[in-house]
């Protein structure tokens, strides 16, 4: 992956996290990785279709996730219900939306789908073949882990889907 | 969900499944379901964006998977590596490229992301406030689960969904 559509992400989630809930941010070291990810227990997915195409995903656990609504919302959470839930979707959401932001003034346009999330440790999610580059980001509510499998599609057009068989090809 | 996004990925998966396995296919009771999917073993996830926005998801459990991957690859597999997981993804690729051009053809343009594999079952996979159609096909070979939450975007790929100050990079 493009070591260029890092940063986009990374100023992103360190603004997000401040205006939203007021924490400053600290940045592990990043790792690449080639295999599967394997699920801590909240999991936002978000994916990226056009000049930078692919998937991001936010990690963290029940208890982070938790401290984390109850400051973007301003009220108590003893559980991580669908409020909660809706609400670690949405800041991923805005992350997300504001990274594109930068990479459209970047001169990469693209549009970022509805977040998916994913609630169970353990489970594995494949990027197939995009690797994916991984940054921890800490802050003293507790850890947002990053994790980018992006790629640049400078047409702006996604991928052409592959058809196996002749039969498969378009009509 | 409008249904009328249901009946293009309903063709375009008895048209894929048909040509890549040859494969008899049935389908199962329609169902809506509003809380969170609870994973089988591989789901294969996709995003549309544009007309058409939201997220697909293809279940199956391990042996159809395997299944499928065989018939699909010409050789007989005997557990879920690289090579099946990236057959399975592209199978849900392939259903949904040809969904998203019948979706076109009927006025509604959508591009379509990568597809992300989970494999594990009993994870929860909520699509927030996007219920889900679900559509079960029963083949020889197994059953697959579509998962269909997909509502009417915002018109044209060129918007972008929240306002960007710098529409001329976006644009041009």
């Amino acid at each position: 992956m493009d070591v260029k559509f890092l940063n986009p992400f990374v100023e992103a989630a360190v603004e997000v996290l401040k205006a939203e809930i007021g924490v400053n941010v600290q940045r592990g070291s990043l790792s690449l990785h080639q295999s599967a990810l394997t699920t801590d227990d909240v999991t936002v997915l978000i994916h990226l279709v056009g000049q930078v195409h692919g998937v991001v995903m936010y990690g963290m656990n029940t208890q982070t996730g938790i401290r984390f609504v109850t400051q973007i919302l301003g009220q108590e959470f003893t559980e991580f219900d669908s409020l909660a839930q809706s609400g670690v979707a949405e800041l991923g959401n805005v992350i997300s939306g504001r990274a594109t932001i930068k990479f459209s003034q970047a001169g990469y346009a693209s549009n970022i789908s509805p977040p998916t999330l994913i609630s169970g440790k353990g489970v594995q999610i494949s990027t197939l073949d995009f690797p994916r580059i991984v940054v921890p980001l800490q802050t003293n509510l507790g850890e947002l882990t990053v994790h980018l499998a992006l790629r640049e599609n400078r047409n702006g057009k996604p991928e052409e889907f592959v058809a196996l068989t002749p039969a498969a090809k378009g009509s | 969900m409008n249904v009328k996004f249901l009946n293009p990925f309903v063709e375009a998966a008895y048209e894929v499944l048909r040509a890549e396995t040859g494969v008899e296919i049935n389908r199962g009771e329609l169902r809506l379901e509003q809380g969170m999917y609870v994973t089988d073993d591989v789901t294969v996830i996709l995003s549309l964006v544009g007309a058409v926005e939201g997220t697909v998801f293809y279940s199956m459990n391990r042996p159809a998977a395997v299944r499928f991957a065989s018939i699909m690859l010409g050789e007989s597999l005997s557990e879920l590596d690289g090579l099946a997981q990236s057959g399975i993804a592209e199978i849900g690729n392939v259903i949904t490229g040809r969904a998203s051009m019948k979706l076109s053809e009927n006025g509604y343009e959508s591009n379509i992301s990568t597809p992300s594999l989970i494999l594990g079952k009993g994870a929860s996979i909520s699509t927030l406030d996007y219920p889900r159609l679900v559509v079960p096909l029963v083949t020889d070979a197994g059953s697959v689960e579509i998962h269909l939450a997909l509502r009417e975007g915002k018109r044209g790929l060129k918007t972008p969904q929240i306002p960007v100050p710098n529409v001329k990079a976006v644009n041009g």
